[in-house]
């Protein structure tokens, strides 16, 4: 054996091993979504011996998963459509129009970047509040429409498409909406495409934000029904992890189906937060 | 018939404090074929750009026609342009591409379908429709580019520089079809171009820029036999012409004797009508093919490289005073690399120039 290959050997080996360590724990709510309640009380073990199914008929049949899966997918596809549609509008301006202010606009745009999200909690709940919007789609969808990324990521792009295109697209008679919608964006299909699915997934995946603006069990995402497994006796165990596996499967398909633009995207807004 | 010329007053482009564009006049007949030539940052690009409604227009007035379009936008001008980049939509079919600017004006499907086939049949483009851009070779793109811009019947059709990026071998091709489109289609056409080549094959009127001004304009070979000053007279012309110092030695009965600086047995009696005092400093202009080689007393060069061409060949060498000369041989199949030749110019075919590169004649 040579030593290039026990090296590559070796790294397989590593790689496999940190690929058990991370999926375990997904792994681990698998086995214990499908026991009975007394049962991982009694034998928290890892196998999976028995297929027992009450956990999710019990949460199918006694939650409002419905309603919270509906809410989930509601306020995410608002929330993904608004945010490219404003990005992309604010990334062209920003891009292509030549304004007073520009810069100084684009300035504001990367710093917001140094505002941590959960300081903002406070304000944007009180804000909520005043405009009587706790417990509201609207209340959930509204503070989640602020991503600058997406608006660095689409100028960076849209700056790197040639100005003669731009200019034949003018003397064919188009103006700045035909630029946009008709140029610009076909253009630039991948990266919607691939800023969709990552404005998706975390619209999808947000717990804190709606765990605090929604109070009402009827409002609530996914992320926060979870929460409401409980019973008299304390947590629910299995319950709470076939209503994880459930309110997870959606975004675990999708990435699998959308595996390379998923990827393509975390690298490209990875790469612009540095 | 409607008056379809482009006609510039006194139009100046500014960039902050620097004038790129100095008060241009120029005048082009209907369905001229006219060519902005000039070495680069002369303005010409600009100029066309100005035309198109890309760069606005800091002062002077351009006219299409009877119509003042100085401050239309692009698309109101009724020009259309075609781009070195060709700067093709490359989401769109070839079909689409020539289709926007019709679909954009929302014209019935008929009417677009029928403009785009007929450009496409002109262009030899109609077994390509269904492509995209990425598809097809340079000049097929270039085609398309062309094609975008007939469909929109434009009365002015720019070009800048749109054979830049092609081979040689097609450059040439694609010329001669852009000779013929002229001619088929009868618009004004404006097209800049780097290339003097170009510009002397395509031209009806050749409008030679330098420094943000036109130098001189004219038909192709008035510019070549009569270039106005030392500029034109060396930008005009491959391989470009022979300059040499000289000063007035004496007055003949219809011109000047000059004789070469640095080269007392150098003298040439040139016919000038205006004859400047004895020991005014001139540039003598002297044309490769107007310099013969002779078996003795002309001036004497050392031929450093032979560009062997075939028909022609040019021979690059040196003076004994140091200064570079080419000089053409037809015909002649024996190498002259590494000799001393000795040439004479045809004295009625020497240009003379005064120091600030005016010509004297």
């Amino acid at each position: 054996m040579t030593a290039k290959r026990a090296r590559n050997l070796a790294f397989s080996a590593i790689v496999l091993i940190a690929a058990a360590i991370w999926i375990f724990p997904l792994y681990w709510a698998l086995t214990t979504s499908l026991r009975s309640e007394n049962r991982i009380i009694s034998d928290a073990g890892v196998l999976i011996d028995e297929l027992n199914f009450s956990a999710y008929i019990d949460v199918l049949s006694t939650s409002k998963l419905p309603l919270w899966y509906l809410n989930s997918v509601g306020t995410s596809v608002i929330i993904t459509v608004i945010v490219l549609l404003t990005g992309m509008m604010c990334a062209y301006a920003l891009s292509q129009l030549r304004f007073p202010g520009r810069q100084t606009l684009y300035l504001l745009v990367v710093a917001s970047f140094m505002v941590p999200v959960p300081a903002l909690y406070v304000a944007q709940f009180v804000l909520m509040n005043d405009l009587d919007m706790v417990n509201t789609w609207w209340g959930i969808i509204l503070p989640q429409l602020i991503v600058p990324v997406v608006v660095i990521v689409y100028k960076q792009f849209f700056d790197a498409i040639p100005r003669e295109m731009r200019e034949a697209v003018l003397l064919d008679g188009g103006g700045e909406f035909v630029l946009l919608f008709k140029l610009y964006l076909p253009l630039n299909w991948g990266i919607t495409a691939a800023l969709a699915i990552i404005t998706f997934i975390s619209a999808w995946n947000n717990f804190f934000w709606p765990f605090l603006v929604v109070t009402s069990e009827d409002m609530m995402t996914i992320p926060v029904g979870i929460t409401q497994v409980t019973d008299a006796f304390g947590v629910a165990y299995a319950r709470m992890m076939a209503l994880a596996l459930l309110a997870a499967a959606p975004v675990i398909i999708g990435y699998l189906i959308f595996q390379r633009r998923v990827t393509e995207a975390v690298m490209i807004s990875a790469g612009v937060k540095g | 018939m409607q008056d379809t010329g482009v006609h510039l007053r006194d139009v100046t482009k500014s960039f902050g404090a620097v004038d790129v564009i100095r008060g241009v006049d120029m005048d082009i007949p209907r369905g001229q074929f006219a060519v902005f030539v000039g070495p680069s940052g002369c303005g010409k690009s600009t100029l066309l750009r100005m035309i198109a409604g890309l760069e606005d227009t800091s002062d002077g007035q351009i006219a299409i026609g009877a119509r003042d379009v100085t401050h239309e936008d692009p698309a109101d001008r009724g020009v259309a342009m075609v781009f070195q980049s060709y700067a093709l939509y490359p989401h769109l079919s070839v079909f689409e591409n020539m289709a926007f600017s019709l679909r954009l004006a929302k014209r019935p499907r008929v009417e677009v379908d029928e403009k785009v086939r007929r450009a496409a049949g002109i262009l030899k483009l109609s077994d390509h429709l269904d492509k995209k851009p990425a598809q097809l070779s340079g000049g097929q793109r270039q085609r398309v580019a062309i094609g975008r811009a007939i469909v929109r019947a434009p009365d002015v059709f720019l070009f800048d520089e749109p054979l830049s990026n092609l081979d040689a071998e097609l450059r040439v091709q694609m010329r001669l079809e852009l000779a013929r489109l002229h001619k088929q289609l009868g618009a004004t056409m404006i097209y800049v171009t780097h290339d003097q080549v170009e510009a002397m094959t395509l031209a009806d009127t050749i409008f030679v820029l330098q420094g943000g001004h036109v130098q001189q304009h004219g038909a192709p070979l008035d510019l070549y036999d009569d270039p106005s000053n030392r500029f034109v007279a060396g930008f005009i012309g491959s391989p470009s012409m022979n300059f040499f110092e000289a000063t007035v030695a004496g007055h003949t009965k219809d011109g000047i004797t000059a004789q070469l600086a640095g080269q007392p047995d150098q003298s040439f009696d040139i016919p000038l009508r205006h004859r400047p005092e004895q020991g005014t400093v001139l540039v003598l202009g002297m044309r490769p093919e107007h310099l013969m080689v002779t078996a003795a007393g002309g001036m004497r060069v050392t031929v450093d490289v032979a560009e062997e061409l075939g028909g022609v060949s040019y021979q690059h060498g040196t003076l004994e005073g140091g200064e570079a000369v080419i000089f053409q041989q037809t015909g002649a199949r024996h190498g002259m690399h590494g000799t001393v030749q000795t040439v004479t110019p045809e004295l009625a075919r020497i240009f003379v120039f005064d120091k600030s590169g005016d010509r004297v004649r």
